[in-house]
């Protein structure tokens, strides 16, 4: 009698925890952006740990490739070893420097150019899932002002948009998970469609859906953002198509995309906090307030 | 006591997921080290069904906030997969390395099926694929089960001893929801 009421009790917790389960899959499919506050609350508690591991993880890789470096070094020149070694050492340290500025520079020289006010951020996981292309970023400066469906870009291009908000760390839908949705043109022919990223792949592709049967797309051609949808400035490179499916039928072109942006190796990025300026159809309009209404929500 | 060292060891495994295996070598695939802190309680004795679901429950949950993931996706089919688990130890004894790694292997193949249908009702823009990278995510989580469910072994010895010395030891002889054959 004991054992059989016991019974229950285990079968009916473990029947409310399943349905604990389900209730939050429908909640998060109705408003995939919003968190609960013990949503934000987890976060908060994750997100400076996965920081702090992945700035450990960066620099204990690059510990291991000095020393690889300098074991080499040493075994071509012995007498020399000590000196060549410590050179090596330094050259290792200002090339690293160096690549470092490099890429702060361009991520600046980009900020320059992108008709939008910007913040940057650092990448601190990526993938951890290979079923959710989705890359967490930590936001130094001016996280209040990070919203849902901002987009997400590099040097090379987009990068994706925001998806979830938790103070100063940010979720973003990387271009290449099933989920993201991207107006875009293929400048050669004036063709556009929607770029979505593909699940089905190993890889980082994507692929462009309802491209009209036109101008033929070709392997090579280049495609940007085609700036509909208000969220992402037009002009933006997203990547090329690198496969033209032969013999689809129907009123729409079948392309597959490889991004610009290299996924695996994505450390800064920049993010678009307002939109480009809307366009001035009126000259003496010039004295209005330059940016237009926010879209993002 | 036991459930919040093993909440505690599954945040940190669901961490070094997410962060140091990013520069490993295989970067389209990680080890579903959550899915191990699920099969470690679904497989041990020592849990009860009930408390063995709601650590996979809040494992899954976990990993959904980490993983960037629809919230309840992961949560849901780990406690399928504690059920598994458990179904699996009434008819298995899954001891010794190879045992742990096929059978970490076989249930990561079952847990990315059933992510796979949950995401395709959540979010039907992607459809059901993605299984392609299933076999060597099951590849390496099978070769870092013996490992980990090694790890969870030694903790649950650890308790059980501190939980000896003050007479509240839990062993398999203890009631077990599930009648042993």
């Amino acid at each position: 009698m004991v054992a059989g009421s016991k019974k229950l009790r285990e079968a009916a917790v473990v029947a409310v925890t399943l349905l604990v389960a389900i209730i939050a899959l429908r909640m998060s499919a109705k408003s995939p952006g919003d968190l609960s506050a013990l949503d934000r609350g987890i976060l908060r508690l994750v997100s400076p740990a996965q920081s702090a591991m992945s700035l450990i993880a960066r620099a204990i890789t690059g510990v291991a490739g000095r020393y690889v470096e300098l074991t080499h070094v040493r075994a071509e020149n012995e007498t020399l070893a000590r000196e060549n070694q410590k050179l090596r050492a330094e050259l290792t340290e200002m090339r690293r420097l160096a690549e470092e500025s490099g890429r702060y520079q361009r991520l600046l020289g980009l900020r320059d150019v992108t008709p939008a006010e910007t913040i940057a951020a650092r990448v601190i996981a990526v993938d951890a899932s290979p079923y959710f292309r989705v890359a967490r970023v930590d936001i130094d400066h001016g996280e209040s002002s990070v919203r849902h469906g901002m987009p997400v870009l590099t040097p090379d291009g987009v990068v994706g948009r925001i998806n979830k908000v938790a103070g100063k760390s940010s979720d973003i839908l990387l271009l290449v998970d099933p989920r993201s949705a991207i107006d875009v043109v293929i400048p050669r022919t004036g063709g556009r469609g929607i770029l979505r990223g593909k699940a089905a792949e190993n890889g980082y592709r994507c692929s462009i859906e309802y491209l009209a049967r036109g101008e033929p797309a070709k392997e090579g051609d280049a495609v940007v953002t085609s700036g509909l949808g208000g969220a992402f400035p037009r002009n933006l490179a997203v990547g090329h198509i690198t496969k033209v499916i032969p013999g689809s039928v129907g009123l729409y072109q079948e392309v597959e995309v490889t991004p610009d942006v290299d996924f695996a190796r994505l450390s800064e990025v920049l993010v678009i906090v307002a939109p480009p300026p809307a366009p001035d159809p009126d000259p003496a309009a010039r004295r209005l307030p330059a940016r237009g209404p926010m879209v993002y929500r | 006591m036991r459930s919040a060292i093993t909440l505690v060891v599954a945040y940190l495994l669901l961490i070094l997921q997410s962060t140091v295996l990013e520069l490993a070598p295989v970067r389209m695939a990680t080890p579903s080290l959550g899915l191990l802190v699920v099969l470690h309680v679904g497989l041990s004795s020592k849990w009860t069904i009930s408390s063995a679901a709601m650590v996979a429950f809040a494992t899954g949950y976990l990993f959904d906030l980490v993983s960037g993931a629809p919230q309840g996706v992961h949560a849901f089919v780990f406690v399928l997969m504690a059920l598994f688990a458990r179904a699996l130890s009434t008819r298995l004894a899954v001891q010794g390395i190879v045992m742990s790694a096929v059978t970490a292997f076989v249930a990561t193949l079952l847990s990315s099926a059933l992510i796979v249908i949950v995401r395709a009702q959540v979010a039907p823009e992607g459809g059901y694929g993605g299984l392609r990278q299933a076999p060597v995510e099951a590849l390496l989580t099978g070769f870092f089960a013996p490992f980990v469910l090694g790890l969870f072994r030694r903790i649950d010895g650890k308790v059980d001893a501190a939980r000896s010395r003050v007479g509240l030891a839990r062993g398999p002889q203890g009631f077990d929801p599930i009648p042993r054959r």
